[in-house]
């Protein structure tokens, strides 16, 4: 794939726009020189024209043409190449400069001022109809009073001098280009150096090294900043996770641990020395409760693992509409013998007709263990209530205990893995303390939330809000 | 001998116990929590004490401290699920004598708390000697002069105990508090069976008295 560099597109844009300006330079330059000189140049035009003009005077003695005072013509007009024509309506030419060229003609009508070509140089002509002629006073009535000059002067130098002006601003546009050009360089680079420093912190970022702390550079460039930003949020919920993970695996192994030892201890024991038939058949009776255990604790990181899955929304399902309630009776049915074995009571109170997209069995596993918590924590004697019900257009499940409660600083942790509440009790209770985390995982994997409210004392609340299925 | 086990799951505390009982003739006391542990490590007096580190109340690296802190020198075996290097050189740092982490070979762990009781006792070899008399710890077998002695299990018991602590004065409670378990009722005319028994199978043959009776205070065992 061909990579593309930040530096030297700034650079070329860079480049092309200060060379487009420069252009624009020299074109204005150009234009307003051209426009300039050609002003000044027709003034001087006009200003000629009726020089020669003030040359035509009547003759002294009647019956005689125009006069024209051929020696007062400017000698250095008409060496740098000056052409003119005097003509007299009637009379026709009354006077030509030495060089008037015979078929050069300037017709009347359209501009004044117009452009044409004698012998291949370019001239800028005038035509200048009805001149009076200054000499009044010798007015005769024969000869006409008014003059048509035509003056035409050549382009040469003028063209020269535009040409000169467009290349001087041209050269002088170039080296500032290329002044800016090597500033431009220069700064970007320089400009650029934060994003260096904050790729070189980000290499550093490792499995084992997770620190990173935007450099200070980077934090100051405002462009840099929510990228520097977004790295080190990143970076932190990326650790969380690996920290999380890698606390689970280390949990894992340590929960796989004890229930191993207990395995092998009892098989180890059962070895030690030869036995009777009937303490043969309690020691393996043991191990297959030792071995139960293990998979019950496999089964739940396994659900755990897959539960979370979902939540991370790897794996997309067909769901059909279940019955919130009845996924609740049938948990509650599955626990009628551990409520029992507590001297506990489970209650259900439901709305009927409540669905939600889900699979049965998930939404029954997620009841079971917060049933069998509660049951567990449950005095003797007492009920735990199940309550389902309609919110907004929430399905709301609420599972309620009598039991001791929880105490604040502990609620934030009760759905992590293996959390078990107050160690003391929990043993003798059982449990993986996988089950909470289990519920929350597929709770939150079908868009649901699960709250615990609990004080000391005062038992126990868990409110599951799940979407309805309002199809 | 008799050692205490600070072990919540109850299972893992029944096997162990068990075996010790069986393997080793130990008297074994469970506890199954920290707190219950502390107390019973503090007011009996315990050759050995194997101990699990997560606990219930009172982990066991807490109980370890407070243990070293009143000044009690028992060997302590320290259970562990977690192997990581830092924990268990805190944990031999803050008192303990040896760890094994979970799941161990019951034989290893048996093997090892045997050695830890015998150092703590001033005694190197598994084969006690007491002049011409040898007990052999490991397979619980006693010799003199060549000659094997067959002993009953509480005979036994009572002659491992004494020979990991040769000229010493033994008194009659001691060796009821270090044979027996919490739930034995301690009758101390019981140790005067055991004894005279022991003497009689001891000297069979002429040879010279190794228990000796110090009048009011107890026995000792020297050539």
């Amino acid at each position: 794939m061909p990579t593309s560099s930040i530096r030297r597109r700034l650079i070329l844009t860079m480049v092309l726009t200060q060379a487009l300006l420069a252009a624009g330079l020299v074109f204005t330059g150009v234009y307003y020189t051209h426009q300039r000189l050609q002003s000044s140049l027709d003034a001087n035009l006009h200003a000629r024209a009726m020089g020669v003009a003030a040359l035509v005077r009547y003759p002294e003695e009647p019956g005689h043409p125009l006069v024209f005072e051929n020696s007062l013509v400017s000698a250095r007009d008409l060496a740098s190449g000056d052409l003119f024509e005097v003509t007299a309506p009637g009379v026709g030419v009354v006077a030509r400069s030495p060089g008037w060229p015979q078929d050069l003609e300037i017709p009347a009508g359209g501009k004044a001022y117009r452009k044409v070509k004698v012998a291949g140089i370019p001239y800028r002509a005038l035509r200048l109809e009805k001149v009076p002629i200054l000499d009044r006073e010798e007015a005769v009535s024969s000869l006409p009073s008014t003059l048509t000059v035509i003056y035409a002067t050549p382009k040469v130098e003028m063209n020269r001098q535009v040409w000169r002006a467009g290349v001087y601003i041209a050269l002088a546009s170039l080296i500032f280009l290329g002044i800016t050009v090597l500033l431009a360089v220069w700064g970007i680079r320089r400009g650029l150096l934060p994003l260096q420093d904050l790729a070189l912190e980000a290499s550093h970022v490792s499995a084992q090294h997770w620190d990173f702390k935007s450099p200070r550079e980077a934090e100051l460039v405002a462009e840099l900043r929510p990228l520097a930003e977004a790295m080190e949020t990143m970076l932190h919920r990326l650790h969380q996770s690996f920290e999380q993970q890698r606390q689970f695996l280390g949990n894992a192994a340590h929960e796989l641990k004890t229930p191993v030892a207990i395995l092998k201890s009892t098989v180890q024991s059962l070895l030690q020395k030869p036995r009777t038939s009937t303490e043969y058949q309690a020691g393996l009776t043991q191990s297959l409760e030792d071995v139960e255990r293990l998979e019950n604790l496999l089964q739940g990181m396994l659900r755990l693992a897959r539960a979370e899955q979902w939540a991370y929304g790897t794996l997309k399902r067909n769901l059909e509409s279940v019955d919130v309630a009845s996924t609740c009776e049938d948990a509650i049915e599955g626990l009628r013998g551990l409520a029992n074995a507590h001297h506990a009571d489970i209650k259900l109170n439901a709305e009927d007709g409540i669905l939600c997209r889900a699979d049965g069995e998930d939404l029954q596993l997620v009841w079971i263990n917060l049933l069998e918590n509660a049951v567990r924590y449950s005095p003797e004697g007492t009920t735990v209530n199940v309550k389902v019900a309609r919110n907004d257009h929430k399905a709301r499940v609420v599972v309620e205990d009598q039991g001791p409660g929880i105490p604040a600083e502990e609620l934030p942790l009760i759905f992590e893995r293996f959390h078990r509440g107050d160690s003391s009790r929990t043993r003798e209770i059982g449990g993986f303390g996988l089950g909470l985390a289990i519920a929350k995982a597929l709770v939150e994997a079908y868009g649901g939330t699960i709250t615990p409210e609990s004080a000391v004392g005062q038992g126990t609340r868990m409110i599951v809000d799940l979407p309805l299925n309002l199809n | 001998m008799r050692i205490l086990i600070v072990e919540d799951e109850e299972r893992l505390a029944a096997n162990i116990a068990r075996s010790f009982r069986e393997s080793a003739g130990y008297a074994v006391d469970v506890a199954k929590d920290g707190e219950d542990g502390l107390f019973m490590a503090e007011s009996n007096p315990y050759d050995a004490i194997l101990l699990d580190l997560m606990l219930p109340r009172m982990d066991g690296g807490q109980v370890l401290r407070k243990l070293r802190a009143s000044k009690q020198h028992t060997p302590v075996m320290v259970l562990t699920a977690r192997d990581e290097k830092e924990s268990v050189v805190a944990l031999l740092n803050s008192g303990a004598d040896d760890y094994l982490t979970k799941p161990f070979d019951l034989g290893e762990l048996l093997a090892r708390v045997k050695a830890l009781i015998r150092r703590g006792k001033g005694q190197a070899s598994p084969v006690l000697a007491v002049g011409d008399l040898q007990i052999n710890t490991v397979d619980r077998t006693v010799r003199r002069n060549q000659r094997s002695i067959v002993l009953t299990a509480m005979e036994y018991r009572v002659l491992e105990y004494m020979a990991h602590r040769p000229r010493a004065v033994v008194s009659k409670t001691e060796l009821l508090e270090h044979l027996y378990d919490y739930n034995w009722e301690k009758f101390s005319n019981v140790i005067e069976v055991y004894i005279s028994g022991l003497r009689r199978k001891l000297n069979k043959g002429s040879a010279a008295p190794l228990i000796h009776t110090y009048r009011g205070q107890g026995y000792v065992l020297q050539p």
